[in-house]
């Protein structure tokens, strides 16, 4: 009996001789205990060594194998072949990206997104090292920690209605981000964060459809972070405008 | 031919803790300085890390200080360790620890809101800041936020090809852009290595794609010396089964947290593999053992259980395991948390873990016993540094992290990488910029050796070559699992040595199809030469370290040698051949040598 295949319908893209994206077929061994990750590179270290795609721990924890399978996107290294049988699985690039070249997206927007949100402690006064570290009970750590746990992996952007159709949106990964620093009791930094996501570009760009979360490998909730953040920034203007010198 | 030309004071090849570390400590005395990358910013392997960063903190347990992480850091690395690092590492390890939580990192805490620590084999207090078991990723992504909030440059997506040299001064580096393919020259007036290690050496490895030994190798073809090369560490708990993630890496704070070993019929059989070096130090039975509890101080009557040992004593130990007939289905051992913690405890303390078994294995480690093996993990060699600069042999060439030697001896405690990459990371950042500040002109490029690295970086394109380049690096990987892994001998060493000039000379007939934007294949091909290199040097002082000592372990010489404890290995390129030498180390002052000896016990305060 010959050996068990599956087919991976995977798009090819080369800009310098392709017109258009294309899908090429590969039969590859069917394994129990494989991801499509494994296919991919079973495709690249024996049928074709051209074939393009990012990855790098194959643990879920780099984020960097996000790809759009069988339409949603996913990361391959969690993704088991076993899923999909006995079908056929279609593997493209994560969607709302630019292709650089067959699976491998564009994603030089995303830092600066994150970097908008000032993703660090923001003091009042700065405390030097040799004091030791802030304190900070796990109850206070268990309020944020959630938020925390992001891989930059962009599978809520790629699931994102609205950043499909602006792309100016600070997006899922960086609005939750946010919500991380403000909920850290370490920081003070609120009211500068709050004014970069409620701008245009902002939280209200959020029609709240959720699918950021239902994708996010991590549960990190982007979709949580973004509601909540709306209806604190709503009582934020208000108190601010009740009591302008309450400003955290 | 005109290349892309980009320049700073400072370049720092190496995106993971030590590079980033190096990036925002440059910055900070006022260069200009940019980070080049292999992957995308936050993937570098450091955010694969999950045990913790060792620090004596001193939350856990009052008795612990600067003296007793020194002290196990030197016995750990089987007396090989450079006392002048080890001394700097320990002493200002707080320091880093803290001021990544003033970064905002995140750790887990006690109660009373400090930073919690937990139990690593080898280190006698409870001593590793941790978040989880995703330590390294919190610690890379604190890294990345701070340093682009401080202005840094980072090119990603490019790989060094080689250094450019002005004379024997460091100029600057010479890449090419994944993406397009296209060539960047980096010029500068010094320059930082802090590329890691070089698992992809082995079939069996921890380690991501990227670790493929490249600045050990630049740094040899620039001039610079390696030291320590022969000692390699296979971390004891690797995944076994299913193949498919074989050697991927299964936290040591699995044991930190009360995990055990056992053999295929259950029997905890670490109590057999006690080494005389630490004898009267662990628990001697079962029953002992028992009493001893992950985050209690532990007495006299309850001291810590010898799963619990350093990495080199437990992955040699599997090893025998397997070997007499005793190992778990899949050639392993059992690591039982499941009978020592409760569910919730598990999941809480190890979540990474919890679902990296459920979803790669299908198992639940709450309930199932995990079956581990020995996976190669990290290099303790490495180039040979400057222990206050990090400066190597060449001027104007520095190196942090995995890619520098000396620190860890013959054997690396775990939770001492994370501390490495913040504390001499650091230090090089500052050794870099300070020896740039000094520098009036930006060294020159030489047009020799441009041309002659294109030329050799284009060669896998030209008709007449007939090798693949991943059967190439496959029959490499192989060997060097064979001939060059957790246990040597003389015959197999010389052997190995053997192959590798076979395997050298395939590596410049190898031929890729396509063209030069993002192409795996080539990216494979240029690898293959640092993978290569570095595995000559491992190998080649392996044969002549006719001993057995931490991560290195001689079938033919199973003891430790005294006479070759007051040596280390070092290799240099000498008219285009590797030459080794034993060189002697420093010995350590008498105050220090007395810590060796601190009674390893006393009553809790």
């Amino acid at each position: 009996m010959s050996e068990e295949t599956i087919t991976l319908n995977v798009t090819r893209y080369r800009h310098e001789k392709d017109r258009a994206p294309f899908i090429q077929s590969y039969q590859v061994p069917y394994r129990e205990d494989w991801v499509v990750l494994d296919a991919l590179n079973h495709i690249k270290d024996e049928l074709d060594g051209t074939l393009s795609y990012r990855w790098s721990c194959r643990m879920g924890v780099c984020g960097s194998c996000g790809m759009m399978v069988n339409g949603e996107p996913k990361l391959t290294c969690s993704a088991f072949l076993r899923d999909y049988r006995p079908g056929e699985i279609r593997v493209e690039p994560l969607e709302n990206f630019p292709v650089i070249r067959d699976l491998v997206i564009d994603m030089s927007g995303f830092m600066d997104k994150l970097t908008s949100v000032q993703p660090w402690i923001i003091r009042e006064k700065e405390k030097p090292v040799s004091e030791g570290e802030y304190l900070q009970t796990p109850d206070q750590l268990d309020a944020y920690q959630q938020y925390s746990q992001c891989i930059n992996c962009l599978l809520c952007y790629s699931a994102c209605p609205i950043f499909g159709l602006e792309t100016d949106f600070i997006g899922p990964a960086a609005i939750a981000l946010a919500y991380r620093y403000n909920l850290d009791s370490r920081d003070e930094g609120s009211h500068r964060r709050n004014d970069v996501i409620t701008d245009v570009n902002g939280v209200w760009e959020c029609t709240f459809v959720g699918e950021c979360s239902v994708v996010c490998p991590k549960h990190v909730d982007p979709a949580a972070a973004i509601q909540k953040l709306k209806v604190e920034t709503v009582s934020g203007m208000v108190r601010g405008f009740l009591m302008p010198w309450s400003r955290k | 031919m005109n290349h892309e030309t980009i320049e700073h004071d400072v370049i720092i090849i190496g995106a993971g803790g030590a590079g980033l570390r190096a990036a925002i400590e440059a910055s900070g005395k006022g260069a200009s300085v940019g980070v080049v990358c292999k992957s995308l910013l936050g993937k570098a392997h450091t955010a694969m890390a999950e045990g913790g960063m060792a620090a004596a903190l001193t939350t856990a347990d009052p008795r612990d200080n600067w003296e007793m992480h020194f002290r196990d850091t030197i016995r750990g690395g089987k007396m090989l360790n450079n006392w002048r690092m080890v001394k700097i590492f320990t002493q200002e390890a707080p320091d880093r620890v803290n001021e990544l939580e003033e970064w905002g990192a995140l750790f887990d805490r006690t109660d009373d809101g400090r930073i919690l620590q937990r139990n690593f084999g080898g280190h006698q207090y409870a001593r590793l800041a941790h978040v989880g078991d995703r330590t390294g990723l919190e610690m890379l992504r604190t890294l990345q936020n701070h340093g682009i909030h401080q202005g840094i440059e980072v090119y990603m997506e490019c790989t060094v090809v080689d250094l450019l040299m002005d004379g024997g001064k460091a100029a600057g580096a010479f890449a090419y852009w994944r993406d397009s393919g296209t060539f960047v020259q980096f010029r500068a007036k010094a320059v930082v290595l802090a590329t890691g290690g070089l698992g992809k050496c082995y079939t069996i490895t921890s380690n991501s794609w990227e670790c493929t030994g490249d600045g050990q190798a630049l740094a040899y073809r620039a001039g610079a010396e390696l030291i320590d090369m022969e000692f390699v560490q296979f971390h004891p708990t690797g995944m076994v089964w299913p193949p498919s993630v074989r050697g991927l890496l299964v936290t040591e704070g699995v044991r930190g947290e009360g995990g055990v070993l056992r053999d295929k019929d259950g029997k905890r059989f670490m109590f057999d593999y006690i080494p005389e070096m630490f004898a009267g130090e662990y628990a001697e039975t079962e029953e002992e053992a028992k009493r001893w509890r992950p985050g209690v101080p532990e007495g006299p009557d309850a001291r810590r259980p010898p799963d619990l040992l350093t990495r080199d004593v437990v992955a040699r130990a599997i090893r025998a395991e397997v070997r007499a007939g005793r190992g778990s289905p899949h050639g392993g051992a059992y690591l039982d948390i499941a009978s020592q913690a409760s569910e919730a405890q598990i999941k809480k303390k190890l979540p990474g873990m919890y679902h990296q078994f459920m979803q790669l294995a299908s198992l639940d480690i709450t309930k199932e016993y995990m079956e581990v093996g020995p996976t190669s993990h990290y290099v303790m060699g490495g180039v040979r540094v400057d222990p206050e600069t990090c400066s190597t042999s060449v001027p104007g060439l520095f190196a942090a992290g995995e890619v520098a030697g000396g620190l860890h001896g013959a054997n690396r405690l775990g939770g001492n990488s994370l501390t490495d990459l913040m504390v001499f990371g650091r230090r090089a950042g500052a050794g870099a910029a300070e020896y740039a500040g000094a520098l009036s002109a930006m060294p020159g490029v030489n047009p020799d050796q441009v041309r002659d690295i294109e030329r050799l970086a284009l060669a896998p394109f030209e008709e007449s070559g007939t090798e693949n380049p991943y059967e190439v690096m496959q029959d490499l990987q192989k060997m060097m699992e064979h001939d060059s892994g957790i246990v040597r001998a003389k015959e197999e060493l010389a052997d190995g040595l053997g192959k590798l000039r076979t395997l050298k000379e395939r590596s410049v007939k190898v031929r890729v199809e396509g063209n030069r934007q993002y192409n795996p294949g080539w990216h494979y091909a240029l690898d293959l030469h640092n993978l290569i290199m570095v595995s000559e040097a491992i190998t080649l002082s392996a044969l002549h370290r006719d001993e057995s000592r931490g991560g290195h372990t001689r079938e033919d010489f199973p003891e430790s040698s005294p006479e070759l404890e007051k040596v280390n290995t070092v290799v240099r390129n000498r008219d285009g051949e590797m030459a080794w030498e034993h060189v002697t180390r420093e010995p350590l002052p008498g105050d220090l040598q007395e810590l060796l000896s601190h009674p390893h016990l006393e009553e809790p305060n």
